[in-house]
């Protein structure tokens, strides 16, 4: 991302150094050289700027850092480090399950095709919650959390598949795929997110922070 | 510089102005970590590149038109 985002603070440099050559001596758009530097200047460069804008805004808005920079966030990111292994989101992070840079947006985006634009959708609609509502705590998902995104990772991996509970009946590997029987809310994965144990919570410490 | 400016000139100027805005508040925004950012992004700064480009676009169809009136005249 550090390459990606100085490609970007140049390509806007530049645009605004040619622009406010034009605003300078407006003049030169007299001339055909003039019109076509003035094509270039107003609508490719402002177009390619806003164009590796929006992609940079975009992969930085799946960063855990930009998740957990909204108050609101803090204790969920608090219990992405507490010692216990049956929570479920501090094990896939503190295990590297999941990537720990982009941890939320693995586990919250949807697999499906237009499943990560749904998943910013749903930002702008947590911003407006954040400041035009009042967030409760514990905060909700929208939806109830779908087998698809476990599965995404888990189907297929030896561990999920030959787990003596996911096969002590034979037809509930095919529920689980169906989302017909929820991996969280049925005595099995049900520990996440717990935000109310956290005072009691001992931590894992990450190291080299 | 001396000679008044022409119509189209002083549009290419405010066009030029509105992106210049439009792209200052970019660079902003690339820099401060908060979803408020991504909406001033997307809200300030693409409304103002949005008009900049557009103004720039009105002027060029507006120039093509004159022309055309002028040929016509003739």
């Amino acid at each position: 991302m550090g390459a990606n985002i100085t490609i970007v603070i140049a390509v806007i440099l530049f645009s605004i150094a040619l622009i406010a050559w034009l605003i300078w001596r407006p003049s030169i758009t007299a001339t055909r050289g003039g019109k076509m530097l003035a094509f270039v200047t107003l609508l490719v460069f402002p177009l390619l700027a806003g164009g590796l804008g929006v992609n940079e805004q975009l992969a930085h808005s799946k960063t855990t850092n930009f998740c957990l920079s909204c108050h609101v966030m803090e204790d969920y990111g608090k219990s992405l480090h507490v010692d216990d292994r049956s929570l479920v989101p501090a094990i896939h992070y503190q295990n590297n399950l999941v990537p720990r840079d982009n941890a939320c947006f693995t586990c919250h985006t949807d697999y499906t095709m237009f499943g990560d634009m749904n998943a910013k959708l749903r930002g702008l609609k947590h911003v407006y919650a954040y400041y035009i509502g009042k967030p409760q705590q514990p905060i909700k998902l929208y939806t109830p959390y779908n087998n698809r995104e476990c599965l995404h990772c888990h189907l297929g991996a030896r561990s999920y598949q030959e787990s003596e509970a996911h096969t002590k009946k034979p037809q509930r590997l095919e529920q689980m795929r169906l989302n017909q029987l929820s991996c969280s809310t049925t005595d099995c994965h049900n520990n996440v997110h717990n935000i109310k144990t956290l005072k009691e919570a001992s931590f894992w410490k990450e190291s080299g922070k | 510089m001396n000679h008044p400016l022409t119509k189209i000139e002083k549009r290419i100027r405010l066009s030029g102005l509105l992106i210049i805005a439009g792209l200052l508040v970019e660079l902003i925004t690339l820099r401060w970590s908060h979803p408020t950012a991504f909406l001033f992004f997307l809200l300030l700064g693409g409304t103002l590149m949005a008009a900049g480009i557009l103004i720039y676009l009105f002027s060029l169809a507006s120039i093509g038109a004159t022309d055309e009136r002028s040929d016509l005249a003739k």
